[in-house]
């Protein structure tokens, strides 16, 4: 019978590129995320502004955004741009920017459902007092729309997490990069994916304990009434 | 309470006499601290409000009364601009207000809204569903209008907020969050955070009708307070009783149009079919 001997030793002797490639794709990521907020913030702002070409822009934006594979896009911001505008990003730059936009899309939608979840009310009650738009909808309405966006933002998350795998493709050396070239040398890919999916799914879990802990801190002696 | 009115406006002058001003001024000024004219605001087909005039001397208290849907919450809305009139204005202190939207200057726009807080901060409103802030204390509550928008320091906003909290029976609840207060309370939080900034003006839209019935007489008592200090108070209401006891003058709407204002005398020994026939509905 021929049974695959597995051989964990290859993951211990390559241990320590493992962890910089971990550590690169937790930088893609959060880099990622963090042009995902900055991004989905603005397209929700325009989707809930007074004007109809802003919400008409940021709809079309928000659905393109959210249709397009990840891979594609990728390809298009790191090769596409080079080739035909000359505009060049290093590989990092091009997947950080890549999920920035997909996650913007996603979170966007997040953004929206929760500033949309508020009552109403709170938003006059803060005009009323005599708040700007603006200090109202930082001050009133986005505190409280917060224990609604987090949860779902951690979701987000961990889809640019994984997203973030795909930017090997282009070079970037991410773990999924490394356990690929790992395995090459040493024909243990076995070993050395499910290591990786380990490693996902550790994470992932700890991020969701995480968001679970956040909720509960910021709800504590606050209801929505 | 009209006594002081006529005082202040005596005072005034005096004022202009002795710098040597033209006397006539304070004849030809008219004394209304707030003027609704010829406002209607229109909901897709619906017309919520049509054609409303009211004015409203300083000192006075108002009681809007009228069947559900009569417009009179958005008449409030209208005054302090959170649901802009669709035509006419607003006179605030001599100062008048349109609503002003263009399609395509954004920039315009952005003015126009900068400058409403200066009228809303002014008129104080508060709601039938206290619209309390969920996140903040009762201080929290309170505070916030004076530091961001009378630009007061956090120590002296605390000051005046706890003093304004304990006007209205609210000492001990300070530091607690909405979430454990009772609707009374939430209320009374409310009615603070709009008294701390000293508006001149204070609009009450039905604001015992989510109550409990045991809470109603403790939020109606924090109005009479109000009235007895000579707070000019715009109420509207469904509790008739206190309506005719408070008010200076009612005003009875149905379907947005103004149908009959008078003294609570007046109005509860009026001919009019409409009004009487609500009264009746009401009062038995």
């Amino acid at each position: 019978m021929n049974t695959y001997q597995f051989s964990w030793t290859v993951i211990q002797n390559h241990l320590p590129e493992l962890i910089d490639g971990l550590i690169i794709t937790l930088e893609i990521s959060l880099v990622g995320m963090i042009w995902a907020i900055a991004f989905g913030l603005l397209l929700a702002m325009m989707r809930l502004s007074q004007y109809r070409i802003s919400r008409s822009i940021s709809y079309g934006v928000i659905q393109v955004f959210r249709s397009i594979p990840l891979f594609v896009l990728l390809f298009w911001i790191y090769y596409g741009l080079s080739l035909k505008f000359n505009i060049k990003f290093s590989d990092f730059q091009a997947g950080a920017i890549a999920l920035g936009i997909t996650g913007g899309a996603y979170m966007a939608e997040v953004f929206r459902g929760g500033l949309n979840a508020i009552d109403a009310g709170q938003q006059e009650a803060a005009l009323a007092i005599g708040l700007t738009r603006s200090t109202a909808t930082r001050l009133i309405v986005l505190p409280q729309a917060i224990r609604i966006i987090i949860p779902q933002a951690v979701n987000v998350y961990v889809g640019l997490l994984k997203g973030a795998t795909i930017v090997s493709v282009i070079g970037v050396a991410d773990m999924i990069y490394v356990a690929q070239y790992v395995s090459l040398q040493e024909f243990r890919p076995f070993e050395l994916y499910t290591f990786a999916g380990m490693v996902f799914i550790s994470l992932t879990l700890s991020i969701a304990g995480f968001a679970w802990l956040l909720e509960r801190k910021l709800s504590e002696g606050r209801s929505n009434v | 309470m009209f006594a002081e009115r006529t005082n202040k406006v005596r005072v005034n002058f005096d004022l202009h006499r002795e710098s040597g001003d033209l006397i006539s001024m304070s004849m030809t000024e008219n004394d209304y601290l707030l003027e609704v004219k010829n406002v209607s605001k229109i909901f897709g087909d619906h017309r919520v409000l049509s054609d409303i005039n009211l004015s409203i001397t300083k000192g006075e208290v108002v009681c809007i009364i009228g069947p559900s849907g009569s417009g009179k919450s958005t008449l409030l809305r209208c005054i302090n601009f959170i649901a802009p009139p669709d035509t006419g204005e607003i006179i605030f202190e001599g100062r008048t207000w349109r609503k002003f939207h263009s399609k395509y200057n954004i920039f315009a726009n952005n003015r126009y809204e900068k400058g409403l807080p200066s009228l809303r901060s002014d008129i104080g409103m508060v709601f039938q569903h206290f619209n309390v802030f969920p996140h903040m204390t009762a201080l929290e509550n309170v505070v916030i209008g004076l530091v961001r928008v009378r630009k007061m320091s956090k120590s002296a906003a605390r000051e005046i907020g706890c003093k304004q909290l304990q006007l209205v029976g609210l000492a001990d609840k300070i530091n607690q969050y909405p979430e454990k207060l009772s609707g009374g309370q939430k209320q009374r939080v409310a009615i603070a955070r709009a008294l701390a900034l000293n508006p001149k003006v204070m609009l009450f839209d039905e604001v015992t009708s989510s109550l409990d019935p045991e809470l109603v007489s403790g939020i109606l008592d924090e109005i009479r307070r109000l009235a007895g200090v000579g707070m000019t108070m715009i109420v509207v209401t469904h509790e008739m009783n206190f309506a005719f006891q408070v008010a200076h003058r009612i005003v009875f709407m149905d379907q947005g149009k103004i149908v009959e204002s008078g003294t609570p005398e007046q109005i509860k020994n009026t001919k009019e079919p409409r009004t009487q026939a609500f009264l009746s509905s009401i009062l038995t």
